[in-house]
């Protein structure tokens, strides 16, 4: 990518780009930030919020180090091993992607509550997970899959020959791991550390209801608005969360550096890795196994409520709650979440690499000022997202917009950054000597983005697609000031179910918005014949 | 592509309609049959119509039976529900949407939720004919908003435990859930998330005569025996339900809908106890005030109280409609003289003084 000016499709591109950030990423928080009063220092001068502050960099700490662990020990085992039973371990990396957290939080509150059916009924411990433990364990299980998915696409691109090389020069296998493999995933995991962080930061669903008394910014905003309609004192702990999130975005700037992480440069190698130690691969096999465990108990639970009359004070089967969700406005409301889903992803993943190309490869002005633009979504917890469109779009003369619209809208720019970092990652990998060759024969770099990257980047369409799809699906706080009647989704049903205290159909309605978001995407892979995988690891 | 796709949502959505249609004409045939009789004697004037958007607090069992007798009493009027059974969010919903309104009605929801978006001029006032006959405590002197059912606050027990631990002796008062012996067993929805939660704090200070202090000094006392603020009222009787804790002040109605459904768990109403008041309002802007207005009106007529008490078991704000099995009447169960306005209009402040006083 060279000059602006003799291309004018990159210029109009990159004009695209930027104006469509402005008008649904930048526009709707400015209509949040200038919520008129003087609640921001009213609420900045309480003091209140010190402790909140205090306690969400605790808990993301805490949760980000376990959950990239987690991911990447998940990543190594997927990609390097050659463990047995991966299709299946490939279900488990997404699954905790799939659920609403409301629903999730629940079934480890009956199974590890004080009087939980494994803690107190196996064990017959009063443990509580209330509490800072509590919502470390439930965020690690809850965003390791999107370190997960990050590491693994970085992974899969490394380069064989170097280990290769490295193993014929003479060193061991964890030498190599720690000399070769490590340093060239760097950016992945960066980023992976990054988007974690900020998820975490930003998670309210699981604090909210197993943080008990431990109140982290999330929730302390959902209070200011819920129970003082205090949207001043609220978006001020929302431009809290949005500093942390600078603050992070430059501490991963600095540590990247100019380094290189150069690992497809030319023809890629047929070449296979030199194979892990049989040792290692089931040591990975058992953790992984023990990960499906915990995470299948968990969501077993939600099948057997969804399949008996009132979990767990009756036990009798029934199929009743099934019947249910597939009548009136719910089929409606599962179509909607499918409809709004697949569009919303195809679109964030296609926008995410154009993005991602642009900044990565460009060398305009400002592109600092995008990039941190496009990592900023993650940082906005979906309350504020969703008051923000709620503001900004409803207009009299906007009434024309159709609601299904402004929600896949919502959900393209409400989750970007995921799949923004991956295409980065990815492009950063890749010798720019390639597309420059083909820039070098004639085409232009739209024409080199297009036939010669992109290709290449299969695996960071897949993770924009893959994390824009399940999120969108399991989003409940950004659409809930959106739907309409005729709009309405599966979380939104789940929620009033949930709060209706019918368990039974509530839990029948989240097992059918899982096993039609697993059907969607193994269609959807088989479709793309596999460039869009269920999970990014194509090992 | 992005015509293809919007296309194909497009019909993707008429295919959703024409099997919702499909449905909505089996299903609508004997309300269809029923309607003549019930609309002869709505109709003492010119037939209403128009189309409402209602904005929902209430129960999801609830709203489908009370708004389809609705359609019957006005068959002229088409009512869109928008279902969110938490009214906080409904609150801001019609704030941010004030600069071009999409509800009709919000309905449900205690009236501390409504009270402040009429002070913010986003209702439109209407005092119904039928409100002639609730009395003043319950409605709003402008008709800003007008209180239809009542629910009590109560409390709710898990009966193996409560046997277990402490000899199945129930709290006759709030000082009760003082005793050690509840330590860590009670749970209470958050006064600062749940209408409930709130309401039960300004019990409290009514107790006291409005003694702040001392009221305060009983949420301290009261925040060593609690183990949770959970975040929704109903989550708390889930966890109830299961066993997970003892006890829980709550709301009477909900949790005889609970032990209804066979879960092992009692209510009983301690002395000197809160109630809300549940409130329909009409949002200014709405292009179909006639129907609107139709909808206040029918919300506190006899047969609308009757069918929400059979409903949802909560009690209604006229005389004339019996409270639901079990359930008790405000007049039967000792009540705080509580003062809604002052628990409205000093919500923000007293919410941050508990804050500060239990340190969270």
């Amino acid at each position: 990518m060279r000059s602006l000016q003799r291309e004018p499709g990159l210029l109009l591109a990159l004009l695209a780009v930027i104006v469509l950030v402005c008008v649904f990423i930048l526009y709707p928080q400015i209509r949040v930030i200038i919520t008129p009063g003087t609640g921001y220092i009213d609420f900045l001068s309480g003091g209140t919020w010190i402790r909140s502050t205090s306690q969400s960099i605790q808990v993301m700490v805490l949760s980000t180090t376990t959950a990239v662990l987690l991911g990447f020990v998940f990543a190594y085992a997927m990609v390097y091993t050659d463990m047995p039973w991966k299709p299946f371990f490939r279900l488990i990396g997404i699954l905790p992607l799939l659920s609403p957290p409301f629903v999730v939080a629940a079934s480890y509150l009956i199974l590890f509550g004080p009087r939980g059916l494994i803690t107190y009924g196996i064990f017959g411990q009063t443990i509580s997970v209330f509490g800072l433990g509590g919502i470390w364990g439930v965020q690690t299980i809850a965003f390791f899959p999107f370190a997960y998915q990050l590491i693994a696409d970085v992974l899969s691109r490394s380069d064989a020959r170097l280990e290769q090389a490295a193993r014929n020069l003479g060193a061991g296998p964890w030498q190599v791991f720690r000399s070769v493999t490590l340093p060239l995933s760097r950016p992945g995991l960066g980023a992976a550390i990054l988007t974690t962080a900020i998820y975490v930061l930003e998670d309210f669903g699981n604090p909210a209801l197993i943080g008990g008394t431990f109140t982290v910014l999330p929730t302390q905003a959902y209070g200011l608005i819920s129970g003082f309609g205090d949207l001043p004192g609220a978006t001020a702990v929302s431009t809290l969360l949005l500093a942390l999130a600078l603050i992070l975005y430059v501490a991963k700037i600095r540590l990247d550096g100019g380094r290189s992480f150069i690992t497809v440069s030319g023809r890629a190698s047929s070449m296979p890795r030199p194979p892990v130690p049989v040792v290692l691969t089931w040591a990975c096999f058992v953790a992984c196994l023990l990960l499906a465990v915990v995470i299948l108990t968990v969501y077993g639970t939600l099948l057997v409520s969804a399949l008996t009359l009132n979990f767990p004070n009756n036990l009798s089967f029934t199929t009743k709650h099934f019947e249910y969700i597939t009548s009136d406005v719910n089929g409606t409301a599962l179509q909607n979440t499918l409809i709004f889903g697949v569009v919303a992803a195809a679109f964030s993943a296609v926008f995410a690499l154009v993005a991602g190309w642009l900044v990565e490869r460009g060398s305009w002005p400002g592109r600092r000022v995008l990039d941190f633009l496009l990592i900023m979504p993650a940082a906005i917890p979906g309350l504020f997202f969703g008051i923000g469109y709620a503001t900004a779009f409803n207009e009299a003369w906007l009434d024309w917009l159709d609601r299904g619209v402004l929600i896949i809208i919502s959900m393209i720019f409400w989750n970007i950054p995921v799949g923004y970092q991956a295409a980065v990652a990815g492009l950063r990998q890749i010798d720019r000597t390639m597309d420059e060759a083909a820039t070098s024969l004639g085409a232009s770099s739209l024409r080199g983005f297009r036939d010669v990257l992109i290709p290449m980047l299969g695996g960071s369409i897949s993770v924009g697609f893959v994390t824009t799809f399940v999120r969108a699906v399991t989003t409940l706080s950004v659409v809930i000031f959106l739907f309409t009647s005729g709009t309405t989704v599966a979380t939104i049903r789940i929620f009033q179910l949930v709060n209706d205290l019918n368990w039974g159909r509530a839990t029948a309605f989240t097992v059918a918005d899982i096993g039609m978001a697993i059907l969607a995407l193994g269609g959807i892979a088989l479709l793309s014949r596999g460039r869009i995988a269920l999970g990014a690891a194509r090992a | 592509m992005g015509i293809d796709s919007r296309y194909d949502r497009r019909t993707f959505l008429k295919l959703a309609g024409a099997t919702a249609a499909v449905a909505a004409c089996g299903g609508a045939t004997p309300a269809a049959s029923a309607a003549p009789a019930s609309s002869a004697a709505a109709a003492t004037a010119a037939p209403v119509t128009g189309t409402i958007s209602v904005y929902s607090a209430l129960n999801e069992s609830t709203n489908n039976e009370f708004f389809g007798a609705f359609r019957k009493a006005y068959p002229g009027v088409t009512v869109n529900v928008l279902p969110l059974a938490a009214a906080g969010e409904l609150q801001t919903r019609i704030r941010t949407e004030k600069a071009s309104p999409k509800a009709d009605i919000f309905i449900g929801g205690s009236s501390e939720f409504h009270d402040p978006l009429g002070k913010e001029g986003l209702l439109e006032a209407y005092i119904a004919p039928n409100a002639k006959d609730i009395d003043a405590k319950f409605k709003e002197a402008t008709g800003l908003w007008t209180g239809w059912y009542t629910g009590i606050f109560g409390f709710i027990s898990n009966n193996d435990r409560l046997s277990k631990e402490l000899g199945g002796k129930k709290p006759a008062s709030w000082d009760d859930l003082l005793d050690a012996s509840w330590k860590g067993k009670l749970i209470l929805p958050s006064p600062l998330l749940t209408g409930g939660g709130y309401i039960f704090m300004a019990t409290q200070i009514f107790r006291f005569n409005k003694d702040e202090a001392k009221a305060m000094d009983y949420m301290k006392k009261l925040h060593a025996n609690i183990a949770q603020y959970v975040p929704t009222s109903p989550g708390a009787l889930a966890l109830i339900d299961q066993g997970q804790f003892v006890g829980c002040p709550n709301w009477v109605h909900d949790i005889l809908t609970e032990k209804t459904k066979g879960n092992p768990v009692d209510v009983n109403v301690p002395a000197d106890t809160g109630f809300e008041v549940g409130a329909v309002s009409i949002v200014k802007g709405t292009k179909s005030l006639a129907a609107a207005q139709a909808l206040v009106n029918w919300s506190i007529t006899k047969d609308a109280g009757d069918l929400n008490v059979k409903l949802s078991n909560r009690g209604s704000t006229r005389t004339d409609v019996a409270p639901a099995a079990g359930a008790p009447k405000l007049t039967d169960v000792k009540l705080v003289n509580y003062d809604r306005q002052w628990a409205t209009d000093n919500k923000d402040r007293l919410l941050k003084l508990w804050q500060s006083t239990v340190g969270l």
